[in-house]
């Protein structure tokens, strides 16, 4: 499932980040590789996405949500 | 290092960090308000320095931007990186956000892979400390090889110590003595020498590449830095140092590289970092409310309102006292002027031109001081970068990031504040594109433009007529904004990748200077641009073939109105009083009224009298109510008032753009005012 299916307040495992090669590498930089727990922190209808990674909070955009892979660890 | 210091000298430090970490706050507390901005060669980005002086010891400080790494992805990245390359760099002071060290910790892994010397500035330990987390400076000195300063930009400590260790640091060649516990295996002598070590097969290939870029450059500082930016692909080493690669390696090992440096990062963590994360801090409960679903955007809305109702009335209420004070100084300065038999040329210089144009420049400051304070406690405090979630999706749709919403806001008040505040945006295309329709919202000063027409000229739907052009205005700017859009497509979609940084209390020292450079920025590069124009303005207004004129009839701006009469014929404006007051106009939208006044010789234009008179005289020229609302319409759109331009100059920092956006706004103004007159002519 990808980032965007997860539910607030879900922690979420990393499991590939499918997207434009720069927007991938950026995010990997920011301390999203693979295996990376990620909670969601909030999200809105129109697929904008508030997470925390590594003790820090992160908006995405609906494009990068629909592209990272995660799997839902409770 | 070779060059070593002799007692006395200057030491040279760049300061870098993530955004957000409070390096700036932190270079504020050394340097004060006094600094030198300039851009960096050849580059937008912004390049700040300064001076300190501790005891017999001088430091030149100066200030990168805010990046999370050091690729050449952005602008950013690759003139901090230059920068830091170069020279003119002795000490690299790496700040990092203690709450946020994990993710800190990868720039500051690649800022000592570069092998010049790095201290580490930790930032924000008293706010780990409130939450009850522990950092093993020591531990963390002693794994990544550094020295590791603790300060508090907000409080101001650390300081001197930070300078000592600088200081020192640069004395010593040799790296600390960097001390692991995880097992080193064959690569002993790299563990000694390196903070990050790759896997195995990552490092024969860095290895190897190191040997042949050694060969081939024999001169290249640092090769393993050099070889490990080659397997991120890096291009700009690439191309500086080519060597042939296919025989070591092939495809990218960035990813690895990252993930790599990331593993060791969770090493230092869990041996540093105790008690992490055990309460996770006001900021989520804060941002519950503030980024909620629903309430999220009435409650931006709410702080815009604020945001707007304070720059707007107490700013304009400044304002009004100020113009009074200006008008009191101009005519005391007649007087004077007249008494000392001043010629009349000089004293229309003195008056129009140079008291009228400083004049006018400082009326702004009232607006612009109160808005960047009511900014500046909004970035200060965190909720800026909310913004930009929050308003993502309305504002996502014209392909403008959510934070384009402020400026466009503002714009209703006064343009050129609204441009400055487009500093707010990150990306610089996004700056521009909304730069480039903030002038399309209907500033105040377009007002008094509107009332005097729509009271001759509609009756009864006045009202109607004087808001359709607010309505207008920003239909136009989101149209104009989706075409800009589509046209610079093909660069990147607009998606939003930004941080969130913790809530916390706007520092007053941080809100004082980052107002004050905003001030002095726009009194000294836009002021004397607007001062320029101003006079060139007044030059065209005053003048004529026969040099000084009493009546504006006979001025070259005249001369140049009747050329332009059979081009804004089609508008419904050929007229050259028209022309001229728009040209007029120029200087400031709200002149339009009292140069058409001046132009058909009607002294009180805004009285009953003065109105049916001037209607009577326009009407007797096929003037009528489709004209005056093609008038409307062209004085909403056509280009904005000296300040802004210069304005948009100074925050584009590019003439072109500049002249593209004013021609744009001439050949918008031009189409939609044909348009709307051509389809009311139908009517009337």
């Amino acid at each position: 499932m990808t980032l965007r299916e997860a539910r607030i307040g879900q922690d979420c495992r990393v499991n590939a980040i499918d997207l434009k090669h720069d927007t991938s590498r950026r995010l990997e930089m920011l301390g999203l590789t693979k295996g990376t727990i990620i909670r969601l922190l909030n999200a809105k209808k129109g697929g904008a996405v508030i997470i925390r990674v590594r003790g820090t909070r992160f908006a995405l955009g609906r494009e990068i949500a629909e592209g990272i892979e995660v799997t839902v660890r409770g | 290092m070779d060059n070593k210091p002799h007692n006395g000298a200057e030491l040279r430090l760049a300061f870098i960090g993530n955004p957000n970490c409070g390096k700036t706050t932190l270079f504020n507390a050394y340097t004060g308000a006094n600094l030198k901005v300039a851009n960096w060669p050849g580059v937008t980005v912004e390049k700040k320095e300064g001076t300190y002086r501790d005891h017999e010891n001088r430091f030149r400080l100066i200030d990168l931007p805010g990046i999370y790494s050091l690729t050449s992805y952005t602008m950013e990245e690759k003139v901090s990186r230059m920068c830091i390359l170069s020279d003119d760099v002795d000490v690299i002071i790496d700040v990092t956000d203690a709450s946020a060290l994990e993710r800190n910790l990868y720039l500051t892994l690649q800022l000592i892979e570069l092998g010049k010397p790095v201290v580490m500035a930790l930032n924000m330990m008293d706010i780990v400390e409130e939450r009850g987390m522990e950092i093993d400076l020591h531990r963390m000195s002693e794994m990544l090889g550094i020295p590791v300063i603790p300060v508090s930009a907000r409080k101001k400590t650390g300081l001197g110590a930070l300078m000592h260790a600088a200081l020192h640091h640069r004395d010593s060649d040799a790296r600390h003595r960097i001390e692991h516990h995880h097992k080193v295996g064959e690569n002993a002598e790299l563990h000694r020498e390196h903070a990050v070590v790759y896997s195995d097969d990552v490092e024969v290939i860095i290895s190897k590449l190191e040997a042949r870029l050694k060969s081939t450059y024999p001169d290249i500082a640092n090769p393993r830095w050099h070889a490990i930016k080659y397997l991120e692909n890096d291009e700009e080493i690439m191309g500086r140092y080519a060597v042939p690669t296919d025989d070591i390696y092939t495809g990218s090992y960035e990813s690895e590289i990252i993930n790599q440096k990331y593993d060791f990062i969770e090493e230092v963590i869990g041996e540093v970092m105790a008690n992490k994360e055990e309460k996770s801090a006001v900021t989520d409960k804060v941002d519950s409310l503030l980024t909620h679903r629903i309430w999220g955007i009435p409650i931006f809305l709410g702080i815009m309102a604020l945001v707007f109702g304070l720059t707007f009335t107490v700013g304009d209420w400044l304002k009004g006292y100020f113009e009074l004070a200006l008008e009191a100084f101009s005519g005391l300065v007649t007087n004077l002027l007249a008494a000392l038999n001043v010629s009349e040329f000089l004293t229309s210089l003195i008056i129009d031109g140079i008291i009228a144009g400083v004049g006018g420049i400082l009326t702004f400051l009232p607006n612009i001081i109160i808005l960047f304070f009511a900014l500046a406690i909004l970035e200060d405090s965190g909720y800026m970068s909310r913004v930009a979630y929050v308003m993502d999706g309305l504002m996502g749709k014209m392909g403008l990031s959510g934070r384009a919403f402020i400026p466009m806001l503002l714009g209703f008040g006064c343009t050129v504040p609204a441009v400055m505040a487009s500093r707010a945006l990150e990306d610089r295309r996004d700056r521009l594109k909304t730069i480039f329709v903030t002038p399309f919202m209907s500033c105040s000063a377009r007002l008094p433009v509107y009332v005097l027409l729509s009271d001759m000229f509609f009756g009864k739907w006045a009202g109607v007529a004087a808001f359709s052009m607010y309505v207008l205005g920003l239909v136009i700017a989101v149209i104009v904004a989706i075409i800009f859009n589509k046209a610079s497509a093909k660069y990147d979609a607009h998606t939003l990748l930004i941080e969130l940084p913790e809530y916390k209390t706007p520092n007053a020292h941080t809100i004082f200077i980052y107002v004050w450079e905003k001030v002095r920025d726009y009194l000294t590069k836009a002021g004397t641009t607007i001062f320029l124009a101003s006079i060139l303005l007044w030059f065209l207004l005053n003048f004529g073939a026969g040099g000084l004129v009493e009546d504006m009839s006979d001025s070259f701006a005249a001369v140049i109105a009747k050329v332009l009469v059979p081009v804004m014929s089609p508008t419904g404006l050929g007229y050259w009083q028209i022309i001229v007051a728009l040209i007029s106009g120029i200087a400031a939208k709200e002149v339009v009224v009292s140069s058409m006044s001046v132009l058909y010789g009607i002294s009180n234009i805004s009285s009953a009298e003065g109105m049916s008179l001037l209607e009577a005289q326009l009407g007797a020229s096929g003037f009528t109510a489709a004209n005056a609302l093609a008038l409307m319409v062209f004085v909403l759109l056509y280009v904005p008032c000296v300040a802004t331009i210069a304005t948009i100059k100074r925050e584009s920092r590019s003439l072109k753009f500049t002249l593209g956006t004013m021609v744009m706004q001439i050949g918008t103004a031009w189409v939609m005012s044909t348009l709307v007159f051509q389809i009311a002519n139908l009517f009337v």
